[in-house]
C-alpha cells in the first residue's frame, strides 16, 4: 500500500512542500525591491492567514464562521489605538485628535492600557480570542451548529459593527482610525513599505501555518476532525463536544487577531470596514476556492483570488465580481475541496489509486499541503 | 523636529537597533520613489475614485468630470506645454482598495498628485500612505474639518461654511423650532455642531437630534419623533441611498413640505432624480454649485460638458463641479511652482502644495464664480447658496452669501489650535504636524 | 410613565408592527426554502432586489401600473429562482454548508449582472398619489403604504398557510419534510417539490422587493440591507411559519420599542446581542420542527 500511497497524503511530501512554500515566501525581498509590491505581498500574506484561520474551524472543525471579521476587526482597532497612542504624549497631548472632536476631556480607562506598545498588542490579541470563547461557549453549549451558526457569527458581526459604528467618541466611528505614523517597535519604525515588515508578516504566516499543521495532526485536531463528521457520534463517545469546537473556533480566532494586527501595521488604517460582512464572507471564499481541507490550499487560494482582484479586476472592470461569484460557483458545485481536492484527485490518479483508500487513518480528510 | 515621546525613544534606542537590525533602519528608498516631473513628458495624475460598488454613483461622476476638465486643460495647451495624463483606477468602494490603489498610484505610478474619494472614510485609509510619501491630495467635496495635514487641497465646504446661510435662513422663513436628523458617522455630527452655533445665533431652538445607520432605509422610528415634536423644519445631514429613503418616507407619512420642509446639506440634482422628483420638490439645499446657477461660465460649462462623450448622466451637481474646481486648482498650483523654481523638474508634490495656498479660480472658469485656496489650512473660500428643489428636479437659487466665507477646520475646536500650512498649532504654541 | 408620554409609546408599538411586516415579508420566501428544503439561501436579498427592478422596468419601459406589478414581480423571479434550482441548488442538498456559499456566489452574480444591465445609479418605483399619505387613528399614524405593505404581508401568510396546510401540494411538502425517503416511496416526487417550493420562496422575495423599492431605494446593493434582519426572523423563529410571524412580530416590536427608547443604531446592537442570549436558551428557535436526525 505505501509505495502506492497518494502523494498528497504523504507526511514528508507535505512538509517538504510547505518548506517549499515557506522559502519562496522568505526569498521575494531577495527579488521584489519595489515598496509598494512588498507591502501588497504582506497584506496578500495576511490575507492567507485569515483564509488559513477559516480552514482551521471549518475545514477541519466544521464549523462555518461568517463572522471572522469580529478577531480581524476587533484586534485591527486594538492595534491602530497602540500605534495611535505612540503618536500621543501623556502631558502635552494626551488624547487623539478624533477624541477631542468628540469632547472627550480624557482618554476613556478602556483605552488606558494602549500607552503601553505591548500591553497593547497583549489586549488587541486577548480581547477578541476570549470574545470568541465567550461566544463559542454561548453557542456550542447550547448546541448551535451548521447554518445556524453561521447566521449568529454574522448577526454578531455586524452587532459589533454597528456598535463601533456607534461609539464615535471611542472608535472614530464611520472614519475609523488612522494613526499619523508607523508602528514604532523597540525604538524603530517598522517602515510598512520595507523588508522588515514584510519578514514580519512572513514569519507570523509561517509560525501559525505551522502551529496549525501541528495541531491538526495531534490528538485534539483528530478529535476536531471526527466532529465535524458527526458531533452526535463523539458525543457518545465521551467527548466534551462543545468544549472541542469552543477550542477551535478561538484558536482561529486568535490567528484573526494576529492578523488584524499585523494587517494595521502595514495599512496603517482601520474603520467599520473590516467588519464588513463582504468581508468576513470573502475569507470563507478563499479558503473555499484553495481548499478549505488544506491549510496551505487556504493560503494559496486568498492569493490567487486578492491577486486576481488587484491585477484582473481593473482589465474586467465591469465583469470581475461576475467572474467571481460564477467560479466560486463552480468550484462549491464540482470541486468542494477546493483546488486542492483537484490536485488530490489528480496525484490519487497518478498513484492509479483512488486518493479516498489510500490510508484509513485520516481517509483523506486532513491531508494539507500539496 | 518637535518633541514628542515617540521620537525621544525613538533617539534613545536607536544604537540599540542600529547593531541588532540594521537593516531595519538604513534609509529606505522612499525618498527616490518621490514623484518627479520630466520635461516634455506627460503629467501624470492618478483619479482615485470608486466606478463600481456603492460609492459609484457619486464617484463615477467625479471621473468623468475630472476627464473633462483634464481634456480641456489639455486642449488649451497643457500645464506650461505639458500634457496631463490621468491614471485612472477603480477602488471599488472598498476601504482596503483605496488603500491599496493610492500605494499604487503614489509608489509605483509616480503620479505628482491625487485626485479622489467622496467620504471621509476613504479618505482616512489613504491618508496615511499620502501623509507618509509627502504626496499631494486633492480632496474634492465637503468634509468635516478637524484636520491639518500637510498634504492635501479640499475644494469643497467645510462644515462651519456648510450651513452658515441656510440655518438663519430657514429660521427667518419658516420658524425657530427645528429637528436634526442625520447618518449616524462623523461628518453629520460635527455638521449638527456648526449649525447649533448658527442656531444659537438666529434666536432658533433644537428640539430633537437623531442619527440613523447608515444606508438603513427604516425611517418610521424618526419621523415618529419628528412628528411628535412638530419642529418648523428639519435640518437633515442624511447621506447615500438613507436620504432617498427619507424624503420618500417623509411624504409618504403624510408630511407637507410647505408646513415642514427639509433643509439638506446632501440633497442635490442627483438624489433628486433617483428619488423622483416629486418627493424632491419644495425642500432646501444648500451647496456652493447648482446646475441652474445664471452666469456665463456655468451655462457655457453645462452645454459643453453635457455635449461631450463625459456628459451621459444628463446633469451636473455641486460634486462634479468642487472636483473640476481641483483640476483647475491643480493647474494653478504647479503653475506657480514652475515659476518659483524656473525648472519643471525640481517641482515636487510638496512644493505644489506650499505654492497653491491663494491660488484663485477665476469668474470666467470657475462655474460657481470666484474661488481662492486658504493660505493657512488650504481649504477653499467660496459663496454658499441656497437653492429650492422645483417640481422637475432642478434648484431654484434663493439665497447667495454675499461675501466668501472663510474656511476654518477648527472653528468649534478653538482649544485644538489653529491650521497652519507648518501644521497644528496648539494655544501654549507648539506645533504638530499631519493632525488627523 | 406620565400620560403624555403614553401617545409616542402607543405610535412606537403601531410603527412596529410595520416593521416587524416589512421583516416578515422579507424573510417569508426565506421561511419557506429553508423549512422545506433545508437552504439557507444567501442569494435571498438579491431575489428581493430583482424584484425591484422588475417592477421597475415594467413600469418604466412598459407601463405597467404598480399594483399590477407586484404579481409580475413575483412571477419573473419565481422564474430565476427555478432557473437556479435546477440549474445549481439540486445538486447540492445533501451539502447544506456548500448551499450557502454557492448561494453567496449567485448573489454576487445576480448583484454584479444587474448592475451591468440597469447601472449603479438608483431608480425609483412610482405609486399611485393615494399611497403618498397617512393615517390617523385616536394618537396612532401610520402611512397608507405602510398599511399596504402590512395588509400584503398578512395576505401572503394566510396564502402561504393554505398553500401548505390545505392543499394537497403542502401535504406533499410536508411528507418531504418529514421523511424524504418514505415520501418518495408513497409516489411523492421529492425532486419537484423542492423545485417549487424553492420557485414560490424566491417569488415571495420578489414581492416582496417591488414593495421595498416604494419604501425606499431601487439599488443593486438593497438586498443587504434586509438579509440579516429577515435570516435573523427565520433563526429565531425555527424556520416554521408560525415561527417566523413570531419572530418578526417580536423582533419588529422590540426594534421600534428601543430605537423610540434609545436611537435606532443602538436598538439594532441591542437586538442582536437579545437573540444570541435568546439561542443560548433556545438554539432551534421559537417553534422548531421535530425533524428526522439525516
Amino acid at each position: 500500500m505505501t509505495t502506492k500511497q497518494n502523494l498528497y497524503h504523504s507526511k514528508p511530501a507535505q512538509w517538504a512542500v510547505y518548506g517549499l512554500f515557506f522559502a519562496c515566501i522568505a526569498l521575494i525581498p531577495t527579488f521584489v525591491t519595489d515598496g509598494f509590491l512588498l507591502n501588497q505581498f504582506a497584506v496578500y500574506g495576511i490575507y492567507g492567514m485569515l483564509a488559513l484561520s477559516i480552514s482551521l474551524c471549518w475545514g477541519f472543525g466544521g464549523i462555518l464562521n461568517l463572522g471572522q471579521g469580529i478577531a480581524f476587526g476587533l484586534a485591527a482597532y486594538g492595534m491602530a489605538m497602540t500605534m495611535q497612542m505612540q503618536s500621543q504624549d501623556p502631558d502635552s497631548n494626551p488624547i487623539p485628535p478624533f477624541m477631542l472632536n468628540n469632547s472627550l476631556e480624557h482618554l476613556p480607562w478602556f483605552w488606558q492600557p494602549f500607552w503601553s506598545t505591548g500591553g497593547g498588542i497583549l489586549l488587541a490579541l486577548v480581547v477578541p480570542t476570549l470574545f470568541y470563547v465567550v461566544f463559542g461557549t454561548l453557542m456550542f453549549r447550547a448546541r448551535v451548529s451548521g447554518p445556524f451558526f453561521a447566521i449568529m457569527s454574522l448577526a454578531m458581526l455586524s452587532a459589533f459593527a454597528t456598535l463601533i459604528l456607534d461609539m464615535q467618541p471611542y472608535t472614530n466611528g464611520a472614519n475609523g482610525l488612522s494613526p499619523p505614523a508607523p508602528l514604532s517597535l523597540f525604538g524603530t519604525d517598522i517602515d510598512p513599505y520595507g523588508k522588515a515588515a514584510y519578514w514580519i508578516v512572513c514569519g507570523g504566516l509561517v509560525a501559525v501555518t505551522v502551529g496549525a499543521k501541528l495541531l491538526t495532526q495531534s490528538k485534539f485536531g483528530l478529535v476536531v476532525q471526527a466532529l465535524r463528521g458527526d458531533p452526535e457520534r463523539v458525543r457518545f463517545l465521551g467527548y466534551n463536544v462543545a468544549l472541542y469546537e469552543t477550542c477551535i473556533y478561538a484558536i482561529s480566532g486568535f490567528i484573526a487577531a494576529v492578523a488584524g494586527c499585523l494587517w494595521v501595521m502595514l495599512i496603517q488604517y482601520v474603520s467599520p470596514a473590516q467588519l464588513d460582512t463582504t468581508f468576513s464572507i470573502g475569507m470563507v471564499i478563499w479558503a473555499g476556492i484553495g481548499g478549505r481541507l488544506s491549510l496551505l490550499g487556504a493560503i494559496l487560494g486568498a492569493f490567487l483570488i486578492q491577486g486576481g482582484q488587484s491585477y484582473l479586476g481593473d482589465q474586467f472592470l465591469a465583469t470581475w465580481l461576475l467572474m467571481l461569484g460564477a467560479f466560486f460557483i463552480v468550484v462549491v458545485r464540482f470541486l468542494p475541496k477546493g483546488l486542492a481536492g483537484l490536485l488530490e484527485k489528480i496525484l490519487g490518479h497518478a498513484a492509479r489509486q483512488p486518493a479516498k483508500h489510500a490510508r484509513p487513518e485520516p481517509a483523506g480528510l486532513p491531508a494539507a499541503g500539496e | 523636529m518637535d518633541l514628542t515621546r515617540r521620537n525621544l525613544l525613538k533617539r534613545s534606542s536607536l544604537a540599540a537597533a542600529a547593531i541588532a537590525a540594521p537593516h531595519l533602519w538604513l534609509p529606505t528608498a522612499r525618498e527616490a520613489w518621490g514623484a518627479t516631473l520630466k520635461k516634455g513628458e506627460p503629467i501624470k495624475v492618478g483619479l482615485l475614485f470608486s466606478l463600481t460598488g456603492q460609492l459609484a454613483v457619486p464617484e463615477e461622476d467625479s471621473t468623468l468630470v475630472m476627464q473633462y476638465a483634464i481634456d480641456e486643460i489639455n486642449k488649451n495647451g497643457g500645464i506650461a506645454g505639458h500634457p496631463i495624463q490621468p491614471v485612472i483606477v477603480d477602488a471599488k468602494s472598498d476601504f482596503n482598495v483605496y488603500s491599496e490603489k493610492a500605494k499604487e498610484l503614489i509608489i509605483r505610478e509616480k503620479v505628482i498628485a491625487l485626485f479622489g474619494c467622496y467620504t471621509s472614510a476613504s479618505r482616512k485609509a489613504i491618508l496615511p500612505v499620502v501623509m507618509s510619501q509627502n504626496s499631494l491630495l486633492y480632496y474634492p467635496t465637503c468634509y468635516e474639518g478637524a484636520e491639518c495635514t500637510q498634504n492635501t487641497i479640499c475644494t469643497g465646504p467645510l462644515a462651519n461654511q456648510h450651513s452658515k446661510d441656510l440655518i438663519p435662513y430657514m429660521v427667518k422663513n419658516f420658524g425657530k423650532k427645528v429637528f436634526f436628523v442625520g447618518s449616524n458617522y462623523v461628518w453629520p455630527k460635527e455638521s449638527n455642531k456648526n449649525a447649533k452655533i448658527w442656531l444659537q445665533e438666529a434666536g432658533g431652538e433644537l428640539l430633537g437630534e437623531e442619527y440613523i445607520p447608515l444606508g438603513s432605509s427604516e425611517f418610521g422610528p424618526v419621523l415618529g419623533k419628528i412628528r411628535d415634536a412638530k419642529p418648523n423644519f428639519i435640518f437633515s445631514t442624511v447621506v447615500g441611498a438613507s436620504d432617498i429613503a427619507f424624503h420618500k418616507q417623509f411624504k409618504q407619512e403624510g408630511f407637507k413640505v410647505d408646513a415642514m420642509p427639509i433643509a439638506s446639506l446632501t440633497t442635490g440634482e442627483i438624489e433628486t432624480k433617483a428619488m423622483g422628483p416629486e418627493f424632491g420638490a419644495g425642500h432646501f439645499l444648500s451647496a456652493p454649485y447648482f446646475q441652474t446657477l445664471d452666469n456665463p461660465t456655468n451655462q457655457k460649462f453645462v452645454e459643453s460638458f453635457l455635449k461631450s462623450k463625459y456628459g451621459k448622466n444628463g446633469s451636473t451637481h455641486y460634486n462634479m463641479e468642487e472636483t473640476y474646481l481641483s483640476a483647475y486648482v491643480f493647474k494653478a498650483g504647479l503653475e506657480a511652482a514652475i515659476k518659483k523654481t524656473g525648472n519643471i523638474e525640481e517641482v515636487t508634490s510638496r512644493m505644489i502644495r506650499d505654492v497653491s495656498g491663494g491660488v484663485r479660480v477665476e469668474d470666467n472658469v470657475s462655474p460657481e464664480g470666484l474661488i481662492w485656496i486658504d493660505g493657512d489650512n488650504f481649504n477653499t473660500w467660496l459663496k454658499p447658496k441656497i437653492g429650492q428643489c422645483q417640481a422637475d428636479g432642478s434648484f431654484k437659487v434663493v439665497s447667495q452669501a454675499a461675501e466668501h466665507v472663510a474656511p476654518d477646520p477648527y472653528s468649534i475646536y478653538p482649544n485644538a489650535g489653529k491650521c497652519t500650512a507648518a501644521g497644528l498649532v496648539a494655544p501654549d504654541g507648539k506645533s504638530r504636524k499631519n493632525v488627523i | 410613565m406620565t400620560s403624555l408620554d403614553i401617545a409616542p409609546f402607543a405610535n412606537a408599538l403601531v410603527l412596529g408592527a410595520s416593521i416587524a411586516s416589512i421583516w416578515l415579508i422579507a424573510a417569508i420566501g426565506l421561511t419557506i426554502i429553508y423549512g422545506t428544503v433545508g437552504v439557507i439561501n444567501m442569494a435571498h436579498g438579491e431575489f428581493i432586489m430583482l424584484g425591484a427592478y422588475t417592477s421597475y422596468a415594467l413600469q418604466s419601459f412598459l407601463g405597467l401600473p404598480f399594483l399590477l406589478c407586484l404579481p409580475a414581480s413575483f412571477v419573473v423571479v419565481a422564474l430565476v429562482g427555478l432557473a437556479i434550482e435546477r440549474g445549481l441548488i439540486r445538486y447540492l442538498y445533501n451539502r447544506p454548508l456548500d448551499t450557502l456559499l454557492a448561494t453567496w456566489g449567485v448573489s454576487l452574480v445576480l448583484m454584479q449582472g444587474v448592475r451591468l444591465i440597469f447601472g449603479s445609479d438608483p431608480k425609483y418605483i412610482a405609486v399611485p398619489e393615494m399611497f403618498q399619505s397617512n393615517v390617523e387613528v385616536g394618537f396612532a399614524s401610520l402611512s397608507v403604504f405602510r398599511l399596504v405593505v402590512i395588509g400584503i404581508t398578512a395576505l401572503v401568510v394566510a396564502a402561504t398557510a393554505w398553500l401548505f396546510y390545505r392543499t394537497r401540494f403542502g401535504m406533499q411538502v410536508r411528507a418531504v419534510m418529514q421523511n424524504k425517503e418514505m415520501a418518495a416511496s408513497f409516489g411523492i416526487n421529492a425532486d419537484r417539490v423542492y423545485m417549487t417550493t424553492f420557485a414560490i420562496g424566491a417569488g415571495l422575495a420578489g414581492l416582496a422587493g417591488s414593495l421595498f423599492g416604494v419604501l425606499a431605494i431601487v439599488l443593486p446593493t438593497m438586498g443587504t440591507a434586509y438579509v440579516v434582519q429577515a435570516f435573523l426572523v427565520v433563526v429565531v423563529g425555527g424556520g416554521t411559519l408560525l415561527g417566523s410571524v413570531a419572530a418578526a412580530g417580536l423582533t419588529g416590536e422590540l426594534q421600534s420599542v428601543f430605537a423610540f427608547l434609545t436611537n435606532d443604531t443602538f436598538a439594532r446592537f441591542l437586538l442582536y446581542v437579545l437573540i444570541v442570549v435568546f439561542l443560548r436558551f433556545r438554539p432551534r428557535g421559537l417553534f422548531a420542527v421535530a425533524k428526522a436526525r439525516r
